[in-house]
């Protein structure tokens, strides 16, 4: 923030300001349009049967008094169910007409009627329990049976009941041929009792969707309120029970409550899509509803009633409020659509409240009201909205969906390739590695046989030994190939082919070959062994029977193999390379004074031994030498004394 | 320790000595002829088909680089003509790649082109005698094709799914440098009988004919019908 004022300077903060202004007052504009717009709408009064039928003129009986009076009529509340106050007038039946069916409409009275034509009763609105519910503006019709009506002068007498919460309210009266009233009833019936049907199941089905939507998706809490609010919508509107003294009466009276507890909901409902944080304290909002559901269920129905009229109805102005403010910030705040459409839903309900609450207060003529009719349609829209705004998410999700996978398959392909080139590259770089370790392998044995070949036969001595070099030379390159060869890790299978050689070349000298494999399997497998290792191990043991053949005059070379088991559970192979000639004495291990050939030899044993990771311990004595050689537990992986 | 003069009677047996090689061809020559061997040299297929035509060889020594031909073919046509004439390749490294080709088309192991006089002498008397002898090498290449492995491994074709469990371990121990008579004590054989086994594997390392050639190369899934 603070960075944001430094960054910008002071006449574009103001500039802000006078934009925020203005669009507040177009808002505030706007609004006002859309209330007028209401007001006109609930100004213009529904289609009325002919005026000729019209029955204004009663006598009221009340408490034993009677006086004359004009419908329509508010009567101050009261509680007294067993006196109501009795409205008696008279019409007149003409005999031309006795052809057609009469009726007696009433379209509008709170809170229940009886009609009496000739002092029988045709009409009892308290057996209806929609029409029991003052904030319906259900309708009452009545056929006259042809029997009760009389030609001339009939008396008309209707009783109103008045339980409240709010005052009675009788309007005038139709009395005539029924196929005149009976359109205006039926558009009543449609707009007043059938419409908040639908809307109701509207909420119903709704309530569940948001619902499920809540449940799938907790850390979005509107859903779930929004949910509640509509399944407490539909509660009121389908939970009826009769008026009479009934287990069920007591749950009635607590049904008062819905509309300050669904005002509480969707008020949190606003406020958490307006971004709002849920805060311990917002449980304010749900007292008076609370308060009169316990009032209806432990109090009298009386108390409940009176509770309502202190209770609910602010709590319902209140939230209204609040909602209208609430909404008009966040259209200045955030100018999303969502919250444009909430504030103008907003407005209406708002002037259909004070319209209502006139007409409470008996400040209009008629008492029609529509705040729950425009809450519903407000519920249902809102509702839709949300359903949209869920459907427009999927299809985001959807594109993203489609976004990541052809991303995904790009770098599946981008990385198919850089690991085509790795594969490469490694291989490239295992055959450089091969190649290096073959030429050093060639040029230790075979190349350095090969010049000593050709400078023997250059010395033209008859008696040089080319024939032992060439051989030499030989047996090394069948051990390069040799080596080449995958065996597994097991070095038995190298010294295999090494016995062969061995035997091969100690028969002509006459020395005997005692190979000995003391373990069964011989030495263990190692499967880190390498074509290096073998071949560093091989010239090692060639070294020792070279030595025992040229120097030491054995007769018999023993070889033995075996597995020693070392303390910690590791196992170490051992051979042993032991002659019974005359022996030599060993140089010291550092000893760069060897010149001989058999020192040079020894040197090279001691070299190859260490590049292994192998101990070599030599002994010689006046009769006999041997050379001890202990692999590893683990060959080493990188030819360190190769550099 | 294997003189000449210990086996007289060997003169009468007679041996076909294929080497492109002048002075390799002598070197063997002189070896066998000095044992006693009747010898006769060839220097190219054509040659060696032409002795072959006037009388049966006892023994084939033969190497595989030939000037007008591969030796592979004299052998596998020698097999067929003269079904008990010992073959045996001649080989300067013993390298498996030529050595198995040649015995599966009816070679009994190979023999160094610069073995020493008396070992060359010593191997075709064993050879002679029904001794089949085998290199740990060529043991070592069988025995690792026995194991399972994801894919061939490279190197000529071998069907190894003839060889009995016995005959594998046999050449198990050839190939880790054991001798006829460790091999014979550890499985529980009579000595004797060792080179009976390893004859025996000879012969089913060997293609015998086409019809078997492809029946065995589908089998290892060279061939996919």
């Amino acid at each position: 923030m603070n960075e944001d004022g430094d960054a910008q300077p002071e006449p574009t903060g103001r500039e802000r300001q006078r934009l925020l202004a203005s669009r507040l007052l177009q808002y505030l504009l706007l609004q006002l349009l859309i209330a007028a717009a209401c007001i006109l709408a609930l100004r213009q009064s529904l289609p009325e049967p002919p005026a000729q039928y019209l029955v204004t003129a009663f006598n009221l009986t009340e408490g034993g008094v009677a006086r004359p009076v004009r419908l329509p009529y508010f009567s101050p509340l009261r509680y007294a169910m067993d006196d109501p106050p009795r409205f008696t007038s008279e019409f007149t039946h003409s005999s031309d007409d006795s052809r057609r069916a009469w009726s007696v409409f009433l379209p509008r009275f709170t809170n229940g009627v009886e009609v009496m034509v000739n002092d029988v009763v045709i009409l009892d609105s308290r057996r209806d329990p929609a029409a029991n519910r003052p904030d319906r503006n259900t309708p009452a019709i009545a056929v006259i049976p042809a029997t009760v009506l009389r030609d001339g002068v009939n008396a008309i007498s209707i009783r109103l009941f008045i339980w409240g919460p709010i005052s009675g309210f009788l309007e005038r009266i139709w009395v005539g041929p029924d196929e005149l009233l009976r359109p205006s009833y039926n558009l009543r019936t449609l707009i007043f009792v059938t419409l908040p049907v639908v809307f109701s199941s509207w909420q119903a089905i709704l309530a569940v969707i948001l619902g499920i939507m809540w449940v799938m998706r907790r850390h979005e809490p509107a859903y779930g309120v929004l949910a509640a609010a509509m399944a407490v919508g539909v509660g009121q509107a389908f939970l009826q029970t009769p008026l009479g003294e009934t287990p069920f009466s007591r749950l009635n009276v607590v049904l008062i409550s819905s509309a300050p507890i669904e005002s509480a909901l969707v008020l949190t409902f606003a406020l958490l899509l307006s971004g709002w944080k849920w805060r311990r304290y917002g449980l304010v909002i749900f007292v008076p509803g609370a308060v009169l559901a316990l009032s209806g269920l432990f109090g009298s129905p009386a108390l409940s009633r009176g509770l309502f009229l202190i209770l609910a109805l602010p709590t319902v102005g209140a939230s209204l409020v609040i909602m209208a403010v609430v909404t008009a910030h966040s259209v200045l705040q955030r100018n999303n659509v969502a919250s444009f459409l909430l504030g103008c839903a907003v407005t209406i309900m708002l002037t259909c409240w004070i319209v209502d609450l006139l007409s409470v207060f008996q400040m209009m003529s008629n008492r029609i009201f529509t705040a729950r009719l425009s809450y519903s349609a407000m519920l249902v829209a809102i509702g839709a909205g949300l359903t949209w705004r869920f459907a427009r998410a999927l299809n985001q999700v959807d594109g993203f969906a489609g976004r990541l996978v052809a991303q995904v398959r790009e770098t599946e392909e981008k990385l198919k390739a850089s690991f085509v080139r790795e594969e490469e590259r490694a291989r490239a770089a295992a055959l450089a590695r091969e190649r290096t370790r073959l030429m050093r392998d060639l040029h230790d044995g075979l190349g350095g046989q090969l010049v000593s070949i050709v400078a023997l036969s250059e010395r033209g001595d008859a008696a040089a030994p080319i024939g032992e070099a060439a051989r030499a030379a030989l047996k090394d390159l069948r051990l390069v190939v040799d080596s080449m060869d995958d065996i597994g890790g097991d070095l038995m299978l190298a010294l295999g082919s090494w016995r062969e050689r061995a035997m091969a070349q100690l028969r002509p000298h006459g020395i005997a070959l005692d190979w000995r494999a003391v373990t069964p399997q011989g030495l263990p497998v190692h499967p880190e062994l390498r074509p290096w290792h073998v071949i560093q191990i091989v010239r090692l043991l060639d070294e020792a029977l070279t030595n025992a053949v040229k120097h030491a005059g054995a007769s018999r070379l023993t070889v033995r193999i075996e597995t020693l088991a070392s303390d910690d559970a590791t196992e170490r192979g051992s051979i042993t390379v032991e002659d019974d000639g005359r022996g030599f004495e060993v140089p010291p291990e550092d000893g760069a004074a060897g010149t001989t050939t058999a020192a040079r030899g020894l040197r090279n044993m001691r070299s190859r031994a260490a590049r292994c990771g192998a101990e070599l311990v030599l002994d010689s004595t006046p009769t006999g030498t041997r050379v001890r050689l202990t692999l590893p537990a683990r060959f080493p992986d990188s030819d360190a004394a190769a550099g | 320790m294997n003189l000449p003069s210990d086996q007289p009677k060997a003169a009468a047996i007679p041996v076909l000595l294929v080497e492109d090689d002048a002075p390799t061809l002598w070197r063997l020559q002189d070896a066998l002829a000095q044992s006693g061997y009747r010898v006769r040299a060839a220097g190219t297929l054509a040659e060696a088909r032409a002795c072959l035509a006037e009388a049966a060889p006892r023994v084939l020594l033969t190497d595989l680089q030939l000037p007008d031909g591969h030796g592979v073919d004299l052998i596998r046509e020698t097999r067929q003509r003269f079904p008990d004439t010992e073959i045996m390749v001649i080989s300067i490294l013993g390298d498996e790649e030529s050595v198995i080709s040649a015995i599966t088309v009816g070679a009994t192991g190979y023999l160094l082109k610069d073995a020493f006089p008396t070992d060359i002498a010593a191997t075709v008397r064993d050879l002679v005698a029904g001794h089949s002898p085998i290199s740990a090498s060529i043991a070592r290449f069988i025995v690792r094709r026995t194991q399972n492995m994801p894919e061939p491994p490279p190197g000529p074709a071998l069907n190894t799914a003839r060889l009995t469990p016995r005959e594998i371990d046999i050449l198990w121990g050839i190939a880790k440098g054991f001798s006829y008579a460790e091999i014979a004590g550890h499985l529980g054989l009579s000595r004797q009988t060792v080179p009976g086994h390893i004859k025996s594997i000879y012969r089913k390392l060997e293609v015998h004919t086409r019809g078997e050639a492809v029946f065995e190369a589908v089998q290892q899934g060279l061939i996919r019908l």
